[in-house]
């Protein structure tokens, strides 16, 4: 039975004094953006506010997919993205007005995008309200987001999960066969403060105060590639772990020091 | 054949096709040859082997480098198309490759990536 409006997954904002302290835990989770599919999201358990898959539960969440149609009003633009697991799924962006700075135009249908949002269920039907609609300018995030998608379900299903060192690694056997670009190496697999190897090696680099160039990214990265190291400080920067300081080249970790 | 869209469509490379026969799939290729008539292409995936597709009206546009294509596989194991789509490499290439190393972990974790709703009480 559902009340006025649609169901929001607890985000912080007016959550009501009633279903504080229930499960910390799980609302401690809730706070990754997590990938998906359009299948999971459609088959996600919804308990009261909160969604499940599986184990996992979501909130905020990516998915990767085709823009089948488009829909604009003035106030929202509405795609259906199709990712090949289910029927296209129905996305709204709303327009944001006054802000000059973000690009209100429509994708045309026929471009892949990459969608964060959260997930939405108004009488039995399921949506995306997304923050970020992104055209890919690299098609390869298509392959990097079926991986990450089976890493994070993978992952959250473990009862104890064994982050670091070789505990995630005996979950993918096909992953031996890779290796002809460096890049997508196995360490990447795992989540480590729902970060990716790749991703706390850089996190990890952001700790002065006036801000790590990506030049000296680079040097201390040498294992990494340019265009790996920026996905990965684009992501952070999404992400809100690190802000850019004197310039767009130079950033610092929002986290005190561990 | 509309049908196809809203339906699950599993990624699949050429190895899978005879696995579904008569159901949507989703081919991801290289184009290495288009028909003279322009309406069949043969695609390769990322283990070099090639798969026929069949458009239903001859392609009115150059196509070149990796193709994704949705439709139905015939009983012959060629892909019937319903609609494709180029994957643009005018920044950065596609490893194909690393593609298929892609969808063997779909295949091995079906749970995890499915390619249907299920539908919970």
């Amino acid at each position: 039975m559902e009340t006025a409006g649609y169901t929001q997954s607890p985000g912080g904002f007016g959550s009501p004094a009633a279903s504080q302290g229930g499960d910390k835990k799980a609302r401690t989770r809730a706070q990754q953006i997590v990938p998906c599919t359009v299948s999971q999201l459609m088959s996600a358990v919804q308990a009261e506010d909160v969604f499940k898959v599986g184990e996992v539960e979501i909130a905020q969440v990516t998915i990767v997919g085709v823009i089948r149609s488009t829909d604009k009003s003035t106030i929202n633009i509405q795609y259906k993205v199709d990712d090949m697991t289910a029927a296209p799924m129905d996305v709204k962006q709303w327009i944001d007005t006054e802000d000059m700075g973000v690009d209100n135009s429509v994708i045309p249908p026929g471009s892949y995008v990459k969608v964060s949002g959260n997930l939405r269920s108004f009488q039995n039907n399921r949506s995306l309200v997304a923050f970020s609609v992104r055209v890919l300018e690299d098609m390869n995030e298509v392959t990097s987001h079926m991986l990450e998608v089976v890493n994070a379900h993978v992952q959250q299903s473990k009862p104890q999960n064994t982050m670091g060192g070789g505990g995630g690694m005996n979950l993918m056997p096909s992953m031996s066969s890779m290796g002809s670009t460096g890049s997508y190496s196995g360490a990447s697999m795992m989540l480590v403060n729902g970060l990716s190897a790749n991703q706390n090696q850089v996190s990890q680099k952001c700790f002065i105060p006036q801000g790590i160039s990506m030049q000296d990214l680079k040097q201390k990265l040498s294992s990494m590639s340019v265009t790996v190291i920026r996905q990965i400080v684009d992501f952070l920067s999404n992400e809100g772990h690190i802000f850019s300081t004197i310039d767009e080249d130079h950033f610092r970790s929002t986290d005190n020091e561990a | 054949m509309t049908g196809v869209y809203e339906s699950p469509k599993p990624r699949i490379n050429a190895s899978l096709l005879s696995q579904y026969i008569g159901r949507p799939v989703c081919f991801v290729g290289r184009l290495e040859k288009v028909h003279p008539s322009g309406k069949a292409l043969i695609l390769s995936d990322g283990e070099g082997k090639s798969a026929s597709v069949e458009l239903n009206d001859p392609l009115d546009e150059e196509l070149s480098g990796i193709v994704e294509v949705i439709g139905m596989v015939s009983n012959k194991g060629t892909v019937m198309v319903v609609s494709y789509t180029q994957y643009r490499e005018d920044k950065i290439s596609f490893d194909l490759e690393l593609y298929n190393e892609g969808l063997k972990v779909l295949h091995d974790f079906p749970q995890h990536y499915p390619f249907e709703v299920s539908l919970s009480g």
